[in-house]
């Protein structure tokens, strides 16, 4: 038998349009983690969200990328009644979490060859 | 011991005699510490988070501060935005609603914050009428910064938050300061890269660095501001360690100052009159992101 999408609201989790703290984050990134843990479908809604931050993302999706897969990420997750602006911001957190996953060394050397390239002081 | 201060502007200067004073005033204990503001003439409010950041400091250090010889029009918008209610004075009401109070957060106080800038920046009707866009974007950073400050300063004394209207300019100033460990010593232990101070703030405001570790990726607060920044029209400076780094004009300044800040400053000043619409300039898809 086919599992109901089950759903999860910002607005509700963090009790305020202001998703804006990384402790905030934590809180849905658990029940995030918990229910793929439990191979279940999440619907995020962001319904009534007005203000959101990267440290807020990151904790909340962007970490999501260290213990799933992306392709269970992209089988599990679904956000709903976001804005485009918000979801492009929700992207940029995305494309730098998996980043940051992939290769965590990798990372640290692009930080360096950054700072080669840069001109510092 | 007395100490001088000179005209306070929010720019490289009054920055850097900040960190002198934080520099003559760094061993102090148990002492009487006079602040002879007689030579004040100018006083940008928002700097009141980074110079009530170096007060509160000789405050934990057992010292007593007192403001001494503050000219009156100085007095009078520091009694309006609560900075001298912490030395002795009585707050003022603010007729005109031009001052974004001065407040000390803890890290763990982010709802706290949240309710002073939903109340004093966003439910204000002084605060200039800012594009829906602009004002969002506006408010986005105003948290990033705090967020950031929560995230990696490590600060034990708080998070320092002040602000100011201009009207008639067309521009809003916000200061938020703490006294943490800094971005040079931040990066330092967390990455080990032996920078300068001013090199440390550059590496900060760059995309993809972080000093994340762990299980919570990060480092696109900073950029995200600077993006805005350039877009808006305004300007941010930040000053860490002994680092000054600013961005306005889309031009980009990072000099060493004199003596080193005991924590990091991020000052943003947004032009309010920018009517750019914020939106994006092709459609995403929910089905694309993951």
């Amino acid at each position: 038998m086919m599992r109901s999408e089950m759903m999860i609201s910002l607005f509700e989790v963090v009790g305020s349009p202001l998703c804006v703290a990384s402790g905030d984050g934590q809180k849905v990134y658990e029940r995030l983690a918990a229910a793929f843990g439990k191979d279940r479908k999440v619907a995020l809604s962001f319904h009534n969200v007005s203000t959101l931050t990267s440290a807020f993302l990151n904790a909340a999706i962007g970490q999501l990328y260290g213990r799933f897969s992306e392709e269970q990420i992209l089988t599990l997750l679904q956000v709903e009644d976001i804005q485009q602006d918000d979801l492009a911001l929700l992207k940029r957190v995305i494309e730098t979490a998996k980043q940051y996953f992939k290769d965590p060394e990798k990372f640290d050397q692009a930080v360096r060859d950054a700072m080669e390239d840069g001109d510092g002081e | 011991m007395r100490c001088a201060l000179p005209e306070f502007h929010h720019d490289q200067s009054g920055f850097a005699t900040l960190v002198r004073l934080a520099a003559e005033t760094e061993e102090c204990l148990f002492e009487n510490i006079e602040i002879d503001m007689h030579a004040t003439r100018w006083f940008d409010a928002d700097m009141c988070a980074a110079f009530g950041a170096i007060l509160y400091r000789l405050g934990k250090n057992l010292n007593t501060v007192r403001l001494k010889n503050i000219p009156s029009r100085i007095a009078t918008i520091l009694s309006k935005n609560g900075f001298l209610s912490h030395y002795g004075q009585e707050r003022i009401p603010d007729r005109w609603g031009t001052t974004i109070p001065y407040h000390r957060f803890d890290v763990k106080d982010d709802r706290y914050f949240a309710g002073y800038i939903e109340k004093e920046l966003i439910h204000r009707t002084e605060v200039p009428s800012m594009t829906l866009g602009l004002s969002k974007k506006f408010r986005e950073s105003i948290f990033e910064i705090f967020s950031n400050a929560v995230l990696h300063s490590h600060t034990e004394l708080g998070i320092f938050c002040c602000g100011q209207i201009f009207p008639k300019r067309h521009r809003l100033d916000f200061s938020v300061a703490d006294l943490g460990i800094g971005m040079r010593r931040n990066i330092q232990q967390n990455t080990g890269l032996e920078l300068s101070p001013a090199a440390a703030i550059e590496w900060a405001t760059q995309g993809q660095n972080t000093t994340k570790r762990g299980s919570v990726p990060g480092g696109l607060g900073l950029k995200l501001l600077s993006e805005f920044i350039d877009l808006n029209g305004g300007c941010i400076q930040i000053v860490s360690d002994a680092g000054y780094w600013r961005r306005g004009q889309m031009e980009t300044v990072a000099v060493p100052l004199s003596h080193p800040f005991p924590g990091t400053v991020v000052n943003i000043e947004i032009n309010t009159a920018d009517t750019n619409s914020y939106r994006l300039t092709s459609e995403l898809s929910t089905a694309d992101i993951f």
